[in-house]
């Protein structure tokens, strides 16, 4: 079943036809079913992040349409988008974006409580998390205390708290070493696995990207092409290897 | 370019933390010398002496002193926080200690010396803006503005005092830290200080044990010495209370998950808040006290002044009269009173005796008689005496006369005997004024004083008009036909211990009044130019503490709204969390007045017998709150308008 579906996204900064303008999306079509573990490749302003954005509700698109769980997201506006946004889908960022003022275990709560759930519900939802992902030792701490693969861990525990249908995630892995990263990557694993959350990621590190099931390379703007892994993680890292060289970008864009 | 250029390009790029420094230091100075422009003004001083404002300028006067310490203070810490993690790059860039030193010293000092500039021209201006406004207010005219050497030296030396303390505690600190430490400054939070609720108790109980103490001493003779002292130890007080009491009912409230997880946000931005800003919110509390309890005691000294006086002045106009002085036939007196259309309207006279007497000291004092018969007709009693008995009338309101002595022996030498009198009934009620205190004896024993002692037999008046209160002119007229009388008759030098004037002067309940009025007039001048300093001073605290941290505010924000939070919801968070900032010290500092207004009135017997008081309180307190829901409504919008351009990625 189809869980996310985008249909001629196009995206331009700007004014259209102006000189001026920049087109960083350029009709993108792309589906994702339930249960999917994608990774969004490409080299440095291709797109991606913009199409992550746009496909999580972030950012608008200049026209095309976007449907989650056949909900169309780019007719949504303010308070209800961002309730649909806290209630099915979960983010993962770069700069982990947890808040400094609360602990590991109230940042994890926070979505839940914006949704008001119950405070027993709560608690167990942090323990089954924080021991999904091996936090339970830090629950307590402050986020400047932990280190930064804790504090993605805690992030992504946090993107699972409302149990989200899908997971967006803008380089996980961007801010961590590859120790961290891995573990990164192994939680991440396991959400697809555990709890057939999908997950779409948007990637520099091709490591990172061979966890995935599925990768999608845009170049300039428009989908280029895509992989899927056939056997294990070590093979599929090489095809990924091979194929951004066949892309052409040079190596220290990818 | 020079490692200079590259300091001095970065302080250019960071200007807005200087000017948050400087207006900090600015403002700081700015009231002091405002209050400094009161206190050492000449007229103020000499009025002072006289009429105890002294004691009134206490509060506000420690209340002050903290101000301008904590402010300072935490706008250095504040200032220095953010430079210490530039300080730590600069250290890692090869800047040694010694450099740094340096830096903080000159820039410190620059600020400082503009600051000054600022602090004192302005304040200059303001003061003497307030000064116009409320003199013009108040029509008082004793009082002017001027400067003085004081006021600028006490300014200076006590901002550089606090300041230079500052600075040696911030260079200390970037000494002793390493860089890592020193990069990580603006990261830390202030929660890692040792806190713990017993600490936090010693403080309510210095808080607890102040107003106690205030209670039991204020009826004192000295209780008012006090006041400064125990105004010390409750702000004392406070400051360890709420350092180490909010964490632990923080703690106290994520017991109850319910409403902990109900309101996760808001408590943890609280409790964050509130470690942050612990020094600010005190002195917000001790300011809100202040103004509170100064103002309401003085506006109340205010309004009690006229019923004082008539209380003090049971008859419009006392005299005395002897054959020679102040002699004008009653018709003559009553004429001048028609004159001003102001007609007599009670009329009597008692005959009293006068002794003047040197104390063992070589003091002069009188001892006033008063014939018994007289006595009982005019305030329509019945008393008896025999031979030897007085009574001691105090002529003043008193609950317990009977405790009250006369203090030195009543012997006469009468006949070449010695004959020791003695009291045995003291009467403690204001009943006639002009007079003090004096003794009722019977009508014949006064006769025998009189022939064997050298006395002032007199007639005292006793007049009441149609309307006291424009009696002024009357009056004055009275005195001036006294005074032209009294200069054709031989002039009466009392056994050379009273002039005559001090004896034959008019007493009037209208003269009495005005200058009371006047002397609680510059009172409330005062109160009114202290309490605007400290409530604009209290609001200016609240903004700076809202507003001096809105980058990390924004940063805060816009991850909630990266987790799905929607605009209405922080909206609400802002608004909860805006009003508990505003609303928390007031409250306290409201609380804190009205205990310190009821143990000083014990002064005044106590609260419940003065009900007015409290009503004025309450008034006073009523327009603080309606100002603040203002100021309040207005900060809301302010930071809700910030939090919509958040919003924009």
């Amino acid at each position: 079943m189809k869980i996310l579906e985008a249909k001629n996204i196009v995206k331009v900064y700007g004014k259209a036809n102006d000189e001026g303008s920049t087109t960083a999306l350029n009709g993108i079509n792309l589906s994702v079913s339930e249960g999917e573990f994608v990774a969004i490749m490409g080299p440095s302003g291709s797109g991606k992040t913009t199409l992550l954005n746009i496909l999580s509700g972030i950012d608008k698109p200049t026209s095309g349409e976007i449907f989650i769980e056949g909900q169309k997201l780019n007719e949504m506006t303010g308070d209800a988008l961002a309730r649909f946004r806290r209630r099915k889908l979960g983010f993962v960022f770069q700069d982990f974006n947890l808040l400094e003022s609360l602990t590991v275990k109230e940042n994890i709560i926070l979505p839940m409580i914006l949704e008001k759930k119950s405070g027993p519900e709560m608690e167990k939802k942090v323990q089954e998390l924080a021991s999904l992902f091996d936090i339970e030792a830090i629950l307590n701490k402050y986020p400047y205390h932990i280190s930064g693969g804790q504090q993605q861990r805690t992030a992504v525990s946090r993107a699972l708290a409302n149990e989200p249908q899908i997971i967006f995630a803008d380089e996980p892995t961007g801010n961590l070493d590859s120790k961290s990263s891995t573990v990164i990557m192994e939680c991440l694993k396991k959400v697809v696995q555990e709890l057939s959350t999908t997950i779409l990621l948007v990637t520099h590190d091709v490591f990172a990207a061979s966890y995935c099931e599925k990768v999608i390379f845009i170049r300039d703007g428009s989908v280029h092409s895509h992989l899927e892994k056939k056997s294990d993680r070590k093979a599929f890292l090489d095809d990924i290897m091979n194929h951004l060289a066949l892309l052409g970008g040079r190596q220290h864009d990818i | 370019m020079t490692f200079n250029k590259v300091v001095w390009k970065m302080a250019k790029y960071h200007y807005k933390k200087y000017l948050f420094y400087l207006a900090c230091n600015s403002l700081a100075i700015l009231f002091f010398f405002m209050f400094m422009t009161v206190y050492f003004n000449e007229q103020l001083v000499a009025l002072k002496e006289i009429e105890g404002i002294q004691s009134l300028l206490a509060i506000p006067g420690a209340a002050l002193i903290v101000f301008t310490v904590f402010f300072i203070s935490y706008a250095h810490q504040i200032f220095m926080k953010k430079r210490r993690s530039e300080f730590g790059l600069l250290m890692t860039l090869g800047m040694t200690k010694r450099d740094i030193s340096k830096l903080v010293l000159i820039e410190n000092s620059i600020i400082a010396v503009i600051a000054i500039i600022i602090g004192i021209g302005a304040g200059t201006i303001f003061s003497q803006f307030f000064f116009w406004l409320l003199l013009k207010g108040t029509g008082i005219q004793e009082v002017a503005f001027h400067l003085n050497a004081d006021m600028f030296i006490y300014s200076i030396g006590a901002f550089m005092l606090v300041f230079i303390v500052s600075i040696a505690q911030s260079l200390y600190l970037t000494m002793n830290r390493d860089i890592m430490e020193n990069l990580k400054t603006e990261k830390m939070t202030e929660n890692t200080a040792f806190k713990h609720p017993a600490i936090g108790g010693i403080g309510v109980a210095f808080v607890v044990g102040s107003i106690i103490g205030l209670f039991v001493t204020y009826t004192d003779p000295d209780g008012g010495e006090y006041l400064m002292l125990w105004a010390m130890i409750t702000f004392i007080g406070l400051y360890i209370a709420l350092k180490h009491l909010t964490s632990f009912f923080i703690g106290l409230i994520k017991k109850n998950k319910k409403l902990y997880y109900g309101g996760l946000l808001y408590w943890t931005s609280i409790d964050h808040k509130y470690k942050q800003f612990t020094s600010i919110m005190i002195l917000v509390t001790i300011m809100v006290m202040t103004t509170l309890l100064y103002s309401t005691i003085v506006f109340y000294g205010y309004t009690e002044t006229g019923k004082e006086a008539i209380e003090r002045n049971p008859y419009t106009i006392a005299f005395i009269s002897t054959d020679s002085k102040n002699n004008l036939p009653a018709d003559e007196v009553h004429a001048i009173f028609d004159e001003y259309e102001n007609p007599v309207e009670e009329h009597f006279t008692i005959p009293v005796y006068f002794k003047f007497e040197w104390d063992d000291d070589g003091y002069p004092y009188t001892v006033t008689f008063m014939p018994l018969s007289a006595f009982n007709e005019v305030t329509a009693s019945g008393f008896e005496l025999q031979g030897k008995e007085l009574i001691y009338h105090l002529n003043i309101s008193t609950e317990d006369p009977e405790s009250i002595s006369y203090g030195r022996e009543l012997r006469f030498s009468i006949d070449g005997e010695e004959i020791l009198y003695d009291y045995t009934k003291v009467i403690g009620e204001k009943r006639f004024n002009y007079l003090d205190e004096f003794f009722i004896i019977n009508d014949a024993e006064l006769e025998t004083l009189k022939g064997n002692l050298d006395g002032l037999e007199a007639t005292a008046h006793f007049i009441n008009v149609k309307d006291w209160k424009d009696s002024e002119e009357a009056v004055f007229a009275l005195e001036q036909a006294f005074k032209s009388y009294n200069a054709t008759t031989p002039n009466l030098n009392v056994e050379n211990i009273l002039p005559e004037e001090e004896l034959f002067y008019v007493d009037s309940l209208v003269s009495d009044y005005s200058n009371r009025m006047n002397s609680e007039g510059i009172h409330f001048f005062v109160a009114i130019f202290l309490s605007v300093l400290f409530f604009i001073g209290s609001f200016l605290l609240l903004y700076i503490q809202l507003f001096s941290e809105i980058d990390k505010e924004e940063l805060r924000i816009r991850k909630l709204f990266r987790n799905g939070i929607t605009s209405k919801e922080v909206k609400g968070l802002v608004s909860r969390e805006i009003t508990t900032i505003f609303m928390l010290p007031t409250l306290l500092g409201l609380i804190i007045a009205l205990l310190y207004l009821v143990a000083m009135a014990t002064d005044i017997g106590g609260v419940l017998a003065n009900p007015g008081i409290l009503f004025q309180f309450l008034l006073i307190a009523g327009i603080y709150f309606v100002i603040l829901i203002i100021f309040l409504i207005y900060a809301k919008r302010k930071m809700f308008m910030e939090i919509a351009g958040f919003r924009e990625e």
